[in-house]
């Protein structure tokens, strides 16, 4: 019922597209992550749906309302939107205590003061605050800064959460912490949310559905087992997971949804294509490093290389290695001999796609 | 999906908010058409003016270009504005000599006594130039106490003052302050101490790195600051008329003010032709200051909160340069405001005769006793209070129109409210006659005290926005956005939470104003009638009619209540003009 549709989305400063033509449905109850390095247009993308940033071009609507509508000139302002938004810096108003920075939602619906007091008190019990309710924001560690500002965002229960890298702030441990936390009270209140993050770990753990967008353009969308396990394009798999992306191959063959690629110096190298391939055209593999073994298996591709130093990791190695031009990380056990060697890659962990313009740059 | 419904099922989904009716763009609306019509309303009657033959508010008009011809063409205008030029230039360059030195030495040195020096030094700031001015005739004037002294021993005056050098210097010096703060802060405590400690490394000298790397490092605040004492000085009105006047020495402003007041039958064409001049030589230089500080980033050093730049050592130059240091702002600046005080408690101020011998109250006892004068303190004081509140209240509302909202014509807001910078304080009271003249819904306005008040804050809009603006700038857009996605809308959120945030530069704003008004003298000369007396305006009146006792213990008056109010704002507020 409650569907969030953004249709041909775009945000355009000057001649550059920060998002450009995206279109994405959120169901009720969804946990839907936009994931992506800094300037891919996920941030944009949340400041249109609450309200805070004009797109050039495009309809946002949710619940079969319309929000915004860049061709009838229709713009809900965030207040009429009623949203809850986590920003990255908490934006929590130093000069009002938790109480009122919780409270200041309910005030502004005229919601009765001990109607408001218990809920605000509920807020600030779910986060694990109650006793800090008298304390001004400056008074309070990063941690709990955060956790007031979830409260505020969801006490006058919003139709839609937006969390613009609500964790990004806080330190290795409490992040994941957090990362736990805040999905389980997603959960328990059964909100809708749409979560902006460039951690791949917490788009993984936490998200229903993950978006993952490059220049301002959606790469693929689908669930973390999609996402993880059946990239659809080199940059998705590059980025979740950090698959190492070989180049210099052209296609030698194709036989239903399978591929085999072959480099310059004569090696090929069979795996799997999730799009459609041609033989003869430019192409290139993803592996990830844990999926290259200097070890034999059966029914595997083996690659001649040189392999280069080992960094001890504590349960493992990670080495590189040079296919040609082509540099290489894998990861290991049981580290092979600097120079002249072989891996074993599975055919099934190779993923070739086509080397096409677009391709190339998300390579970089 | 809720697994333990704690909260879900105690607390159903909100319905989203209806739209309420929002107010916001109708109060962005009415910022803005107030401020178009404050900043436009003095203007536009002068422009029309120049190109009219007869004045405003007489009927038959017929448009004309006779009035350039008759100050194009008036013998005097040439020397008027050549002497107008060499007055701005001397005094220009005495302010930026004073200042640029005061800010390295005071600043970036470690002086004995920079804190003493810096705050005597700061002094003509709180000082109209009416009053120091007057000081200086008071002691260094052809009959002034300690050019007589002199006189006696050297057997003639040493020097002129009615001469266009001692104009020059006079304004110099009072306009030092102004560009010591602008090359201090802007400058000397925001250069990065390791771009010096570099200089150091490879073998300069204290004062070669103040040379070499300070000094450049200042360029675009010194540009900044003489532009601004450019244009002060080309305004200024009581300087020329008190130390020029005797000598027949006539600039630009004094030509207006003599054409437009002490004129039986004034020429109104005449009138706004030269203010229309006086608008484009300020709006000229301020062009250039632009010009030349296209290419500040060759200037820009290391960002943020440095810490503490470590003081460079001055070693056996410390002690001459505390004694030129000392003695100058001793005659400079101490011995014109004790002479000021001196004269107010005397009946004269004579070498011959012993001071405590004339020692008198009867300047206070005239002061107070008359009606008059003690209407204009309470005038000041009215108008001030209302300009400095409703010019700070003002420039809040547009600085944060200007920064925090999508107002389509933000950009023209700010070029409206910045305008009054090219417009001379004696042009917009001017202006504001000539309106009130015209536009008869004005008309009530003659006659209240509130027309000042509104020529006040039309004067010192920028003045205000320059105390507000960077405090805006200075929070987060966070906090404003987030205030709207709880349900804020645009002007409650700037209510609930810029306006507290803001609440300590809007004291500043309003100390500013308040002192600027107190002093103020200049906006008011045109729109005076009795009743409406300010201090300013009546000390100017009372000095030209020759009572300098009774004009004297006016100032000392006029500057003990500015200490007092600068005292006061510092304990109770903790406000700070600067630093």
């Amino acid at each position: 019922m409650t569907d969030l549709v953004l249709s041909d989305l775009t945000r355009s400063y000057g001649a550059t597209n920060a998002i450009d033509n995206i279109n994405i449905t959120v169901g009720a109850g969804e946990f839907l992550t936009l994931l992506g390095p800094s300037g891919c247009g996920k941030s944009t993308t949340l400041a249109a749906i609450a309200g805070l940033d004009q797109p050039t071009h495009g309809r946002i609507s949710f619940a079969g309302r319309t929000l915004f509508d860049a061709a009838s000139k229709t713009s809900l302002p965030p207040e009429a939107r009623g949203f809850g938004v986590v920003f990255q810096s908490y934006a929590l108003w130093p000069h009002m205590t938790v109480d009122d920075n919780v409270g200041l939602s309910l005030r502004l619906r005229k919601v009765a003061a001990p109607e408001r007091n218990r809920r605000v008190g509920e807020a600030l019990d779910l986060v694990g605050l109650t006793a800090y309710a008298k304390r001004y924001p400056g008074e309070l560690s990063g941690g709990q800064q955060q956790r007031v500002a979830l409260a505020r965002a969801v006490v006058f229960r919003p139709a839609l959460l937006l969390l613009d890298e609500p964790l990004s702030n806080l330190d290795a441990q409490l992040r994941q912490e957090a990362r736990i936390w805040l999905k389980s009270i997603q959960r328990e209140l059964g909100l809708t949310a749409i979560y902006v993050t460039h951690d791949q770990e917490e788009a993984l753990s936490m998200s229903d559905r993950i978006v993952v967008m490059r220049g301002g353009h959606i790469i693929q969308m689908g669930t973390p087992q999609d996402i993880y396990e059946r990239p659809v394009h080199p940059f998705s798999a590059s980025f979740i997971g950090s698959a190492n992306l070989i180049t210099g191959g052209s296609v030698s063959e194709v036989f239903g949804g399978q591929a085999a690629i072959a480099f310059g110096d004569g090696q090929v190298l069979r795996g799997h294509a999730p799009l459609p391939v041609h033989p003869g055209s430019p192409a290139l593999v993803a592996v990830r490093p844990q999926n290259i073994q200097p070890t034999e298996g059966a029914d595997e591709n083996r690659l001649l290389v040189r392999f280069g130093a080992a960094n001890y990791l504590g349960d493992r190695f990670e080495q590189e290695a040079f296919l040609g031009e082509c540099r290489l990380r894998l990861q290991t056990i049981r580290p092979a001999p600097e120079g002249q060697g072989a891996i074993w890659i599975d055919h099934a962990d190779a993923l070739i796609f086509p080397l096409d313009d677009r391709a190339k740059d998300k390579t970089r | 999906m809720g697994s333990s419904p704690r909260i879900s099922s105690a607390m159903p989904q909100e319905a989203p908010q209806t739209v309420l009716p929002d107010y916001s763009r109708l109060i962005q609306l009415l910022i803005f058409v107030v401020t178009a019509i404050l900043m436009l309303a003095p203007a536009i009657p002068i422009a029309v003016q120049v190109f009219i033959d007869r004045p405003l508010y007489s009927d038959g008009w017929i448009f004309t270009f006779a009035n350039f011809g008759k100050l194009f063409g008036s013998a005097q205008l040439a020397s008027v504005l050549g002497t107008t030029a060499v007055f701005s230039v001397i005094t220009v360059v005495i302010a930026q000599v004073g200042g640029v030195a005061a800010a390295l030495f005071l600043g970036r040195t470690d002086l004995p006594g920079r804190h003493l020096i810096g705050g005597v030094l700061m002094w003509p700031l709180y000082l109209s130039h009416l009053i120091f001015g007057m000081g200086w005739v008071i002691m260094y004037g052809p009959s002034g106490f300690l050019t007589q002294w002199l006189a006696r021993i050297l057997g003639g005056a040493p020097w002129n003052l009615y001469s266009l050098a001692g104009m020059g210097i006079v304004a110099g010096v009072s306009q030092i302050p102004l560009a010591y703060l602008y090359c201090l802060y802007g400058a000397v405590r925001s250069v990065d101490p390791t771009l010096e400690h570099a200089a150091r490394t490879v073998g300069a000298r204290p004062l070669s790195v103040l040379a070499h790397v300070t000094l450049p490092l200042m360029i675009p605040s010194i540009i900044t600051s003489a532009a601004l004492n450019l244009v002060i000085a080309v305004e200024t009105l009581s300087i020329p008329l008190f130390i020029g006047g005797p000598a027949r020495i006539e600039t630009l402003s004094t030509f207006l003010y003599h054409q437009g007041i002490a004129a039986s039958d004034p020429d109104h064409g005449l009138i706004a032709a030269s203010s229309l001049l006086l608008v484009v030589l300020v709006a000229a230089t301020l062009f250039v200051q632009r010009l030349l500080l296209k290419n500040s980033h060759r200037y820009e050093t290391v960002k943020g909160k440095g810490s503490r730049p470590a003081l460079l050592k001055l070693g056996n130059l410390k002690w001459p340069l505390v004694i030129i240091m000392g003695a100058s702002l001793f005659f400079f600046v101490i011995v014109p405001v004790f002479g000021v005080v001196l004269r107010a408690f005397t009946t004269f101020l004579s070498p011959l005769v012993a001071p405590w011998t004339t020692l008198t109250l009867k300047n206070f006892n005239t002061l107070l006793t008359s009606e008059t004068f003690v209407r204009a303190i309470r005038n000041t004081f009215f108008v001030s209070f209302f300009s400095a509140a409703s010019g700070t209240i003002l420039a809040t509302m547009v600085a944060l129109l200007i920064q925090r909202s999508d107002f389509p014509f933000k950009r023209t807001l700010e070029a409206l409210a910045y305008s009054p910078r090219v417009i001379p304080g004696l042009i917009t009271g001017l202006g504001i006659f000539y309106a009130t003249v015209i536009f008869s819904p004005m008309g009530w306005l003659r006659g209240s005290l509130w027309i000042l008040v509104l020529a006040y804050v039309m004067a010192t809009l920028p003045l205000a926005l320059g105390a507000i603006q960077p405090a805006v700038i200075q929070i987060s857009a966070d906090l404003d956005k987030a205030a709207r996605t709880v349900g804020a809308s645009w002007s409650r959120s700037m209510r609930i939470v810029m306006v507290p945030l803001l609440r300590s530069a809007m004291l500043g704003s309003f100390t500013l104003l308040f002192i600027f008004h107190l002093k103020s003298y200049i906006i008011a000369i045109f729109l005076i009638v009795p009743g409406l007396e300010v201090m300013g305006v009546t000390m100017l009146s009372l000095w030209t009619n020759g009572d300098v006792g009774v004009t004297a213990a006016f100032a000392t008056l006029q500057m003990v209540l500015i200490a007092l109010f600068l005292v006061a704002t510092r304990l109770v507020f903790r406000v700070k003009l600067y630093d």
